[in-house]
């Protein structure tokens, strides 16, 4: 199988819970070594996703295959392929973490020799070779969510779903789950990651899902997502000199639509601004700098911004949500 | 004291907002009512002498005694455990409070509970206090006051064993069985060594002054079934009260000063783990331990169920080297009550001496098996284990088979420890042999029954406190419960409503084939066992589909 072949297949996935639509018709294709980034807030509809497609929950309508396995139909082969972390370790009393591992290495049905020595090569691969003869309920939340990837990588599946990794962990403990993550990546499998801290995300993933509303908002690299969802872009133009920059700024901001936010830093003689405005309207913009006689060594756009999109898709469910009328829970009307 | 106003009032309004209160006090107001429903006079004549209405009290108290030993050690012994792991006893020993009026707090509050239970009888007392025969002062009052003492003395145990306890599965158990040491063990060895001036009887009659039972026959004016011998020379209700009040006190002073920072962050030490030790420590141990608890395990063999070496490796004591404990304090105990059965058959007969162990392994059976099954799935879902399982390979008859079979064996085990009992019983009265079978047989219908309610009630919950304490509830009732029809088995039900009653009791069956005093009318065997066998085949049906439905895609 190489890199193009799609090895997670969604196609129109639905869950309803009653009236309350957790997922509505999402479809998503996702490649053979790429990173995921499945984000959106919470209530989002991405748990359901992953629950959907390890086989821990049912979908209303719709399909969703891994590596050609539907998720519904071929359960069996679908647990074999795939290799679930959820958000909750789900921890063993008096279990020691070598132990807890032969545990799920004998789940999976792998003999007791090669279970050792996938033991040996997974704490390796997460670092967790010391704490091996620790006891599980003793570890921290960082070190859990290690051994917690160790587990899902015993019996070697192609996709790894992890959900939400990085939750609780210390900036080291990050960066230590970030290499690990991208080693992961390196060896072709396929990883579905979801985290609220998108700074992170947008470092190790290569493409991102936006969900909310149980809706597909957006999906690409992180420029296209970003592209497709921020409003307003960032635009440095960068000058020879700072001489002559509060006027080129005031130039700017005539040309431009009047709540757009122009910005001036002399230190680098360059004026940011954040508009709405089209390309066709910055080509003008630059022509008329030009024009105008300003020295402009740069004119680029910023690589959007996550975070902002993230807000916007959020705010896009919201706006549908109110206007669908009153809110519903998995529980029942709010 | 203003501290303690603040936690008194948040627990007590967190205890009153609980539905679960509202069931037990409910329950306890419906069980009261029968008793004197079931005591009122038929007759339309006077009792003079107030025989009845002391006949009701005693049956009132049996009750309240019951309904405290089965409902105050739940709350106690799990707020710690649910303050630690919700990280909100770090809020309060971070807040301006005292340990002391924190740890008294919750004492007030689970007293306040006890209060409220009490309450709840007293409509039934009031009848019993309208028929004669009981004064206000030198009975009921002095009852009620002594039942708040015992309460007390479950709060402490309870919130003594949530400051040791890491999950409120192992404080429920280790509360019930403190509890249950307390109360009924120390009557055992005084019933199995009876009588005589040597020091260990002496020794067997003081200890049971520490359990609450004698000083409570005492004021029921039923002393006599109480004590003989050495007991009568002391007051049991003095010597209980003595006993409750050191214990409380020392009890208290133990809990507060456990009660700080040290309980929210419990490191668990590795230890030295012998595989990395010098060769001549590895020989070393190799000799002196038959099972090396801190030798790295070579993992799960072929062909052996892994839920099942899961769940004993889980167990606080389901190790190796504690199944080897165990089996050794298993042949302890095994030769004691060969002891006890061969010095109790001298005194008071074949029949008594078996019947007494038969209660003494039901009582084992029904304080371990919630403990042991009750959390096999609840335990899971709470812990949020139960998705991982759902995510590998192992079929729902495969997890289920592992987790009953890790009941079985260690539930195998303790049965297998009186069977020396047994064999003397039959040494001494050869013609019992077929009897003994029986019993054997009803033991094991026994084991597997409440095996097989405590799993399928783990399985219709996800809280294993829940799990665990409605386990205890349905076992105790079937076992004790059916008990008291047996009592009253003159009045006001028959023979056959008794009979057909006991048959849902294997316990009884097994008292039946012993022919036990008032036992020896029924036929109880085999019926019992076809009952048992049904009812366990249905549990087991239910189990299954459960779990089928469980591990299923939601």
């Amino acid at each position: 199988m190489n890199s193009s072949t799609p090895v997670v297949e969604i196609r129109e996935l639905s869950k309803h819970y009653g009236e309350f639509v957790a997922l509505d018709r999402l479809s998503l294709t996702l490649n053979r070594g790429s990173i995921l980034g499945f984000i959106g807030p919470n209530g989002a509809g991405k748990t359901t996703t992953i629950r959907i497609l390890v086989g821990l929950s049912r979908p209303t309508s719709g399909s969703a295959t891994i590596a050609g396995a539907d998720c519904v139909r071929d359960l069996a082969k679908v647990r074999r392929l795939v290799g679930y972390m959820p958000d909750k370790f789900g921890s063993y009393d008096n279990m020691r973490v070598r132990e807890y591992l032969d545990f799920f290495g004998a789940a999976f049905g792998i003999s007791r020799k090669e279970r050792q020595l996938r033991i040996a090569e997974v704490l390796e691969l997460t670092n967790a070779v010391w704490m091996q003869d620790r006891y599980v309920e003793s570890l921290s939340h960082g070190m859990q969510q290690r051994v917690g990837i160790a587990r899902t990588l015993l019996h070697r599946p192609e996709v790894l779903i992890l959900d939400e990794p990085a939750n609780g962990l210390d900036p080291e403990a990050r960066i230590e789950m970030r290499s690990i993550l991208l080693r992961l990546a390196e060896e072709g499998r396929t990883l579905i990651v979801t985290s609220h801290i998108l700074p992170e995300l947008s470092r190790i993933c290569d493409q991102v899902a936006i969900v909310a509303g149980g809706k597909l908002r957006a999906m690409g690299t992180l420029q296209e997502v970003t592209r497709e969802l921020s409003q307003r872009r960032t635009i440095e133009i960068q000058f020879l000199s700072d001489a002559g920059l509060a006027e080129a700024a005031g130039r700017v901001r005539s040309h431009l639509e009047s709540d757009a936010e122009v910005t001036v830093s002399d230190a680098e003689t360059i004026i940011r601004c954040r508009t709405g405005a089209n390309d066709e309207k910055l080509g003008e913009l630059l022509r008329f700098l030009i024009t105008s006689g300003d020295r402009v060594s740069q004119f680029r756009e910023v690589a959007g911004d996550l975070e902002e999109a993230f807000i916007t898709a959020a705010r896009e469910a919201e706006a549908e949500r109110s206007a669908q009328g009153p809110a519903k829970t998995k529980a029942g009307v709010a | 004291m203003h501290g303690i106003g603040v936690i008194l009032g948040r627990e007590l309004l967190a205890l009153l907002r609980s539905p679960r209160i509202l069931a037990i006090l409910f329950a306890v107001s419906v069980c009261s009512a029968i008793v004197v429903f079931l005591k009122w006079p038929t007759s339309a004549i006077v009792d003079l002498d107030g025989a009845r209405g002391r006949e009701v009290f005693r049956w009132l108290t049996y009750a309240m005694v019951a309904a405290a030993i089965l409902a105050v050690p739940v709350f106690p012994s799990t707020l710690l455990v649910r303050e630690v792991r919700r990280r909100t006893l770090e809020l309060l020993l971070n807040s301006p409070l005292s340990r002391s009026s924190i740890y008294f707090g919750k004492v007030l509050a689970m007293l306040g509970f006890v209060m409220l239970l009490l309450c709840s009888t007293m409509p039934a007392m009031a009848c019993a206090y309208l028929m004669g025969g009981v004064s206000f002062s030198g009975d009921i009052l002095r009852m009620y006051l002594f039942l708040i003492v015992v309460c007390t003395e479950l709060i402490v145990i309870g919130l003594l064993v949530g400051t040791w306890c890491r999950n409120t599965e192992s404080a429920l158990r280790w509360s019930y069985g403190i509890t249950f040491l307390l109360t009924v063990v120390p009557w055992f060895p005084d019933a199995l060594f009876p009588g005589g001036d040597s020091p260990l009887a002496k020794g067997m009659a003081l200890l049971k002054l520490i359990s609450p039972i004698p000083g409570i026959l005492q004021l029921l004016n039923q002393g006599s079934v109480a004590g003989t011998g050495l007991i009568e020379l002391h007051d049991p209700v003095v010597s209980y009260l003595t006993f409750a009040a050191i214990f409380i006190t020392v009890g208290s002073i133990v809990c507060i000063l456990r009660l700080s920072h040290s309980l929210l962050d419990r490191a668990r030490s590795q230890g030295y783990m012998t595989d990395d030790q010098d060769g001549w420590i590895q020989a070393s141990r190799r000799i002196l331990y038959l099972v090396d608890p801190q030798k790295r395990s070579k993992g799960i063999p072929p062909l052996i169920n892994p839920v099942m070496v899961k769940e004993f490796q889980c167990r606080q004591f389901g190790r190796m080297h504690w199944l080897l404990r165990l089996v050794a304090f298993c042949a302890v105990l095994s030769l004691l009550l060969t002891l006890a059965s061969a010095r109790g058959t001298e005194s008071r007969g074949v029949e008594f001496t078996g019947a007494l162990i038969i209660v003494l392994q039901v009582s084992l059976i029904v304080l371990l098996t919630p403990g042991l099954a009750a959390g096999m799935i609840a335990g899971e879902i709470e812990g949020g284990s139960w998705n991982l399982l759902r995510a590998t390979p192992l079929g729902p008859g495969r997890i289920l088979l592992g987790k009953l079979i890790s009941v079985v064996i260690t539930l195998a085990l303790l049965l297998c420890a009186t069977l020396p009992g047994y064999a003397v019983i039959m040494l001494i009265k050869p013609i019992l042999q077929p009897q003994v079978a029986q019993v054997l047989i009803c033991l094991v219908v026994s084991a597997v029954l409440s095996m097989l309610i405590s799993a399928a009630i783990s399985s219709l919950f996800r809280s294993t406190a829940i799990a665990t304490t409605v386990a205890y509830g349905v076992l105790i009732a079937l076992f004790g419960g059916t008990m008291l029809v047996w009592i009253n088995r003159d009045a006001p039900f028959g023979h056959s409503v008794v009979e057909n009653t006991l048959r849902l009791n294997p316990m009884a069956a097994a008292l039946n084939a012993m022919q036990a005093s008032g036992f020896e009318k029924y036929n109880l065997v085999p019926s019992a066992w076809w009952i048992s066998g049904a009812v366990s085949l249905v549990l087991l049906v239910l189990l299954f589909v459960q779990t089928l439905r469980l591990t299923r895609p939601d």
